[in-house]
């Protein structure tokens, strides 16, 4: 008996290892906010799919913000880039390296053009990605620029939502008797002055032709039109508009803040409708429906002072997925098989029905969309013309700087003339070694 | 029965087969990573496989040459040295001086005073970290118990204009305008007009005067705000304040410790003889512990050096960099924005050549003084 369970066992055993060795692991690194409306909804879909290819063996590795793009950073230097990785369309962290060095394929040649032709045109757009090829597909296109506005707020204070910035001036000292803050940007993490404000001033005051004139070497940072622009952005805090204090807030402090009433307008990414909408696995939201659809509205920013490109905002190819170049054989077709499950109808309608973003896939029927949900395509459609995104359109080595210099203005520490030097050094440094 | 090596060609390899697994482990663990951090320095590796990916050189020392004219290394060296100058002027004087009052008993209940020294030591540094950035932010404890203190008075003053009646005149603004902080005014174009005018429109009113003044203080008080942490040198007050009290405990420790292997008789002779408790620490304490304290020295410089995680959870090196120290400056290069490997190494060896300089500096004075490293 004794010897007949142990051979039953090896057996089992053996099995068990033939059946291990004909699944194909896939290590995949993802990034989502496990703290935000949807995680819960992702992580079933994910379990789907392992449940629908049990031949695939998903590795799933979850992190989110910085702490993903030190972990990418370390996998890249190990030479260890993971199988499928979550990334973003231009020279952004972590992402740099994976352009810089084509260690991701080009999705052109790896998914069918039956499938791609369900995205949008913005989606395919290579020229929005750093090494010119569809190095991710971009699940969404992200206006890096909305200004979340509590217009309930302001209709009990008697006020406006404002048209000019003379007009966002203007409420600063009632707003401030209130003790409410006027617009919030918490710019702690350094990239959301840039990426989420200072992107569309620029637009809007030197416009898309300057900065490729810069990158050219025929115009400088320390030109008027960009001084004018970092010169803008000073006015915001002398005025009031935007509080000092921002400089040193955390990004993950932002929605409690606009949803709590302590400010009356934040600006931010659209990404960032997702934070206030009701999580579904709890039941809650930092923003009731009820609320989402009578009290706040999203906007642009008002028109700026002697601004060319009005009513502009800073936009760009969203992040997504991107496939390990070195993949082929079974490793390829499982991956393709994830990025077709990932970017197909279900689990795209589910990113938008739980607030993560609108899709760039364009055959969706969502249901039951929140009301903030329903207002972010309404804004897009009130944006004249979308304008770079700087650390999409510029060096790191140089925007890293302006990010600096940014939170030197908000603290007065740095002086607009000052961080348009720096910048153009650093820019002259880039041209230099090309 | 124990049989002796033959010759000496035998005790050499019996010597060579012990030592060799062990030195192997060395040389993969500490001196290859040594070397190749040297190797990375002054190259232009970029990331990827190191071998069989895009093909890299070694090129010099651009990275050092780049280092050298980056102010930002400059900033964030000083700013180590502030460490580092805390850790040894400030920690081993402090752990020296309190573990002496607890060894010789001039202040009651030394063990508990130890416990409640060493506390900070044995808490998570993130968590310090945070609970410290809590005290010191923008709209932390520090600034909440300063604003309290600004309203307090600017209330007084308004109180004190209020008494003459709540008339919403020109000369009634003018002695709000007078109490008010410059800097709150700047919100308005002409002060004095448009501030009457938002009274006026605000739906203030006699019977609710409490409403008046709550917004008053919103609008006109002086409001503090940390704005010294975002000045070089002097943003690193704190971070060396809560240096100091997260460390010195140990230092405390470790001199008490060491207080105790001294032969009680010499002090009970010494103070028979008339010496004071100065000249006690003085010419017995200190000439024990010269070794202990020249060791502590070496720890601190190299802690010093290394320090990563503290100001990481304080201020992440922010603002525009005025906390950065070395390892913040490295980790940066090597994880944020674009990544630059042999920068960081360069960054990293840099950290390594300063420790044994000071170190150096240390054995130096400590041996001149006449002390030996234990």
């Amino acid at each position: 008996m004794k010897r007949l369970t142990l051979i039953l066992a090896l057996v089992a055993l053996v099995a068990a290892g033939a059946m291990a060795a004909d699944k194909t692991t896939l290590k995949f690194l993802y990034y989502i906010d496990a703290t935000q409306a949807g995680y819960a909804e992702d992580q079933a879909m994910w379990q789907k799919f392992q449940a629908a290819n049990p031949d695939i063996d998903l590795q799933i590795e979850i992190l989110f913000s910085q702490a993903y793009h030190q972990k990418l950073s370390a996998y890249i230097s190990a030479g260890q880039v993971p199988d499928v990785v979550y990334m973003w369309p231009t020279s952004r962290d972590s992402s740099a390296l994976l352009h810089d060095q084509r260690l991701v394929a080009d999705l052109r040649q790896v998914l069918p053009a039956d499938f791609l032709k369900n995205f949008s045109a913005q989606a395919l757009d290579v020229t929005q990605q750093t090494d010119k090829r569809l190095a991710e597909l971009p699940q969404s296109f992200t206006f890096t620029t909305t200004v979340y506005a509590n217009v309930g707020l302001l209709k009990s204070l008697g006020l406006k939502v404002p048209k000019t910035y003379a007009d966002l001036k203007a409420m600063v000292p009632k707003l401030k008797a209130k003790g409410i803050q006027t617009l919030a940007l918490p710019d702690g993490d350094k990239w959301p002055a840039q990426s989420c404000l200072f992107s569309t001033i620029s637009g809007r005051l030197a416009g898309d032709e300057f900065i490729d004139a810069v990158k050219a070497g025929k115009a400088k940072f320390t030109d008027k039109a960009f001084v004018d622009a970092l010169a803008f952005y000073s006015k915001l805090y002398a005025d009031g508009v935007i509080d000092k204090a921002d400089v040193s807030m955390g990004y993950g402090d932002g929605p409690g803040l606009f949803a709590s009433g302590k400010a009356a307008f934040i600006v931010d990414g659209d990404w960032r409708v997702g934070a206030y909408v009701t999580d579904k696995s709890t039941g809650k939201a930092l923003i009731d429906p009820a609320k989402q659809a009578s009290d706040f509205e999203l906007i642009n920013f008002p028109a700026i002072p002697g601004e060319k490109n009005h009513n502009s905002a800073s936009a760009i190819a969203g992040v997504g997925l991107g496939i390990n170049k070195d993949l082929t054989g079974a490793k390829l077709e499982a991956a393709k098989k994830l990025l077709m499950f990932y970017y197909g109808k279900e689990f795209q309608t589910m990113k938008w029905e739980t607030g993560a973003f609108v899709p760039t896939r364009t055959d969706l029927t969502p249901k039951g969309l929140e009301p903030l949900m329903v207002k972010l395509p309404l804004y897009y459609k009130t944006v004249a013309k979308t304008t770079y995104v700087l650390d999409g359109a510029l060096d790191p080595t140089v925007f890293n700087p302006l990010n600096d210099g940014l939170q030197g203005i908000g603290l007065g520490t740095q002086t607009p003339a000052q961080v348009a030097d720096i910048m153009q050094k650093a820019q002259d440094a880039v041209l230099a070694k090309k | 029965m124990v049989l002796p090596l033959r010759n000496k060609a035998e005790t050499s390899r019996a010597y060579w087969a012990f030592v060799t697994p062990a030195f192997v482990l060395y040389l993969l663990v500490f001196a290859f990573p040594i070397v190749l951090s040297v190797v990375l320095s002054l190259s232009n590796y970029n990331g990827g496989k190191m071998f069989g990916g895009e093909p890299w050189t070694i090129v010099g020392f651009q990275q050092f040459e780049k280092l050298a004219g980056d102010p930002n290394f400059w900033l964030a060296l000083k700013n180590n040295l502030y460490i580092v100058l805390i850790s040894v002027f400030g920690q081993i004087p402090l752990g020296f001086l309190l573990a002496y009052l607890i060894y010789r008993k001039i202040v009651k209940w030394g063990e508990g005073w130890q416990a409640i020294l060493y506390i900070p030591a044995i808490i998570s540094v993130i968590v310090l970290g945070i609970m410290w950035k809590l005290v010191f932010a923008s709209n932390g404890l520090l600034a909440d118990m300063m604003n309290g203190m600004e309203t307090n008075a600017f209330t007084a003053a308004l109180n004190h204009v209020l008494a003459g009646g709540f008339n919403v005149t020109d000369d009634f603004v003018r002695q709000l305008v007078s109490i008010a902080d410059p800097k709150a005014l700047q919100t308005f174009a002409n002060p004095i007009p448009d501030l009457k005018d938002l009274i006026l429109t605000g739906g203030y009113d006699a019977a609710h005067l409490d409403i008046f003044r709550h917004d008053m203080v919103n609008l006109l008080a002086p409001k503090w705000t940390p704005d010294f942490l975002s000045q070089q040198d002097v943003a690193m007050i704190p971070i060396m304040f809560v240096t100091l009290w997260c460390w010195t405990g140990m230092y405390l420790i470790l001199f008490h410790a060491n207080m105790q292997k001294i032969d009680s008789q010499i002090i009970e002779a010494a103070r028979i003889d008339g010496a004071t408790e100065f000249q006690v620490m003085k010419n017995i304490i200190v000439p024990n512990l010269s070794g202990v304290i020249a060791n502590a020295a070496i720890l601190c410089i190299a802690g010093s050096l290394n320090t990563f995680a503290l100001i990481w959870a304080m201020t992440e090196g922010g603002p525009m960099n005025v906390t950065q120290v070395l390892a913040i400056y490295m980790y940066q290069n090597a994880f944020i924005g674009a990544p630059n490997f042999p920068l960081a190494n360069a960054v990293s060896l840099s950290i390594v050549a300063f420790s044994f300089v000071l170190i150096g500096v240390t054995l130096f004075i400590e041996r001149k003084m006449g002390g030996k490293v234990e």
